[in-house]
């Protein structure tokens, strides 16, 4: 085995396994700090494909900004109570098992359209360079093909912002006026 | 996996990589020597003066008290969690400094070792060189926000709780004008590459604007004078991240005990205090590396100083090793110039109240740090017309 | 990039932040127990069972707003590192203005939640 198969065999098994404790622990707050493991082991594998600015976003974003909000917001709230009420019950495992069937078709169809309707550039474009490359072909190709949906990307960002002003002012919260 | 081609240049790496972290965990108990010694000569008082010549002996002192206290574990504390967090306060700081560049690389030439010979090799002066620098020491600092929020949730202990929140609170709203007052530095140099960025930063002060080339033989070509107002945001900034005083509300000890290290003592509580001087050290680091020439020394270039060494040595060896030593001299004295700022700073300036700590990381610098953003890249736009 | 390097310095920390606990567990003293001793440091007083901590839903405000901007922020460094490039290609002016049109989006969010009062801590 060479020594890159054996990193990826490594950080595969440390994504899937910190991801699999995920699902299985039924403290939440373990379950967000594993979820933010599988985030850096997504940016490790990140790194192994070249892609070098992804895997800083992936760090900076998923692992350094949303898993800390998810985290803070778990150990705000007691979720003991919550926990008890959707662990048992027939209800409750037809319910779940309709989901786990629901996203697994939906992961199987999106395999196959992702066939049906990208076009296949090349096996691995990128292989070779320190991330500057990779980087700077991300900024011609944002900047320059996809530029609508990055000015939309920021209206987008706006709306959320509002909204979640909008959620935390709502009747209800912890903070009434 | 980029450590090396041979078994030699592999355990090297790895070797420096343990020596760049064990140097680090070293470097605390002199800041901390530094830090009481400098508090006192500011207040003017005397300091630890008693146990070796200049309080010196007092660091030892320290380490074995910390070593003969009894280990502590609340009954409400998450043992799990409880013990994590004081290790994983270690690791953001030391993996986030071992891709600084302090040195250009020492070349080795071909030698005979073990009935064997073993080829040239090149040896950074750094941990390792990351080709997206910036980005990964962004991310990895990051990281930071989960040991406090472990520490202050693992405690079972409500100051500990409310320490880690407004501290996490706080990492984070700083982190957005820390992220964007590097926009323009990483513009100005047009990479994200931490050992590029410094060979930009060579010779005297010279650009180019609208044309002309602007040159000046008395200013190093530092990139202060391209980025003062990043620089002046970019290290307010990393007083907040670092979690040092005037932004200290994580451990505002009048309000919360002593924030999110309430429940912990002993050789945990010194771990904790090593992160927190990591996140100095990172700061420091970077800041002479954006803004003040890096490892380079002023006015003189790499090229320049590697000719007059091989005058010097006789062997490439010996020149590329006397002319990272020098470099390595030049970054550790624009090094330890801001670690002492931090601890100036800490001892001159009051805590911040916690609003006016919000209002500041978001309605002034957050603004500020966009105005340099949006100044700096129509600078460019306009110097290349 | 050496992923084997960082790799290897994260795990080699976090077995010598174990050894260290471990030898300090060693060397200290025997700990004796004691409930009151063992209670959550509290001043002094009784500890008081937390069943329902009420914490400012600002904390939670904070770390989402954070989350959209840092978003924002992070696609700025692409085009940051690739603005010479454009502008040596001729579309630096193209680049220079929808980065401005993407940043006005930026200061007028800001803005908003600075008026409606999303940011105030009392």
């Amino acid at each position: 085995m060479t020594a890159d198969a054996f990193l990826f065999w490594f950080l595969a098994i440390v994504t899937l396994v910190s991801g699999l404790s995920v699902i299985l622990n039924s403290n939440p707050i373990y379950s967000a700090l594993c979820l933010a493991m599988t985030m850096v082991g997504v940016s490790a594998l990140f790194v192994t494909l070249n892609a070098y600015f992804i895997a800083g976003v992936q760090l900076i974003v998923y692992a350094g900004a949303v898993m800390v909000l998810f985290v803070m917001v778990i150990m705000l709230f007691d979720l003991k109570k919550d926990l008890q009420t959707f662990a048992r019950g027939m209800f409750t495992g037809g319910v779940k098992l309709a989901s786990v069937g629901l996203i697994a078709g939906l992961v199987v169809g999106a395999i196959k359209s992702a066939e049906l309707f990208t076009e296949k550039v090349a096996d691995n474009p990128v292989t070779t360079g320190n991330g500057m490359e990779s980087t700077k072909a991300l900024g011609q190709i944002l900047f320059t093909k996809y530029i609508f949906g990055f000015e939309a990307l920021g209206v987008l960002l706006l709306v959320i912002a509002v909204g979640a002003v909008a959620l935390a002012r709502s009747k209800g919260g912890t903070h009434e006026q | 996996m980029g450590m090396g081609k041979d078994i030699f240049e592999i355990t090297v790496n790895g070797l420096k990589l343990v020596v760049i972290f064990l140097m680090m965990v070293q470097a605390v108990p002199i800041l901390v020597w530094l830090e009481r010694r400098g508090s006192a000569f500011i207040q003017n008082r005397l300091g630890p003066n008693r146990v070796g010549p200049l309080g010196l002996m007092q660091l030892l002192a320290d380490a074995v008290k910390f070593l003969t206290k009894e280990n502590f574990v609340p009954d409400t504390a998450k043992p799990l969690l409880y013990y994590a967090a004081p290790v994983f306060a270690l690791i953001p700081g030391a993996v986030a400094f071992s891709a600084i560049p302090m040195s250009t690389p020492i070349q080795i030439g071909v030698f005979e070792m073990f009935g064997q010979s073993w080829g040239p090799y090149t040896f950074l002066v750094q941990g390792y060189d990351i080709g997206v620098g910036i980005v990964f020491i962004l991310g990895v600092s990051s990281l930071a926000a989960y040991t406090l929020l472990m520490a202050g949730w693992g405690s079972g202990n409500k100051y500990s709780l409310m320490g880690a929140l407004r501290a996490s609170a706080q990492t984070i709203s700083y982190e957005l004008a820390l992220g964007l007052s590097i926009v323009g530095v990483i513009m100005m140099y047009g990479t994200f590459n931490l050992t590029d960025m410094t060979m930009m930063q060579q010779g005297p002060l010279n650009f180019s604007f609208m044309g002309y080339t602007v040159s000046s033989p008395y200013l190093p070509n530092w990139g202060i004078f391209f980025q003062p107002l990043a620089a002046l945001l970019f290290f307010t900034t990393t007083f907040a991240e670092s979690n040092r005083l005037p932004f200290d509300l994580a451990e505002g000890e009048s309000e919360l005990v002593a924030g999110f290290h309430t429940e912990y003592g002993g050789f945990k509580f010194n771990m904790f205090f090593i992160g927190e001087y990591g996140h100095m050290m990172i700061a420091s680091g970077l800041m002479a590396l954006f803004f003040f020439g890096g490892f380079g020394i002023p006015f003189v270039s790499v090229v320049e100083l590697q000719e007059w060494a091989a005058g010097v040595t006789a062997t490439a060896t010996g020149a590329s090793a006397l002319v990272a030593g020098l470099h390595f001299l030049s970054f550790m004295v624009k090094f330890s110039f801001f670690l002492w700022v931090f601890i100036w700073v800490r001892w001159t300036l009051p805590r911040f109240r916690y609003d006016q700590l919000m209002d500041f990381g978001w309605k002034t610098l957050l603004p500020w740090a966009l105005a340099n953003t949006i100044l700096t890249a129509f600078i460019i736009y306009a110097a290349s017309l | 990039m050496p992923l084997g390097g960082v790799i290897f310095i994260v795990i080699f920390i976090a077995l010598f932040g174990a050894f260290l606990l471990w030898v300090a567990s060693k060397t200290g003293g025997k700990p004796v127990y004691n409930t009151i001793k063992y209670e959550p440091y509290e001043c002094g007083l009784p500890s008081v069972e937390k069943k329902d901590t009420k914490v400012s839903v600002k904390y939670y405000l904070t770390a989402i707003l954070f989350i959209l901007f840092d978003i924002e922020i992070i696609f700025m460094y692409p085009w940051a590192i690739s603005f010479r490039d454009f502008i040596s290609t001729g579309g630096g002016a193209f680049v220079f203005i929808s980065m401005m049109v993407f940043i006005a989006i930026f200061i007028f969010g800001l803005f908003w939640e600075v008026k409606s009062k999303a940011l105030e801590w009392d």
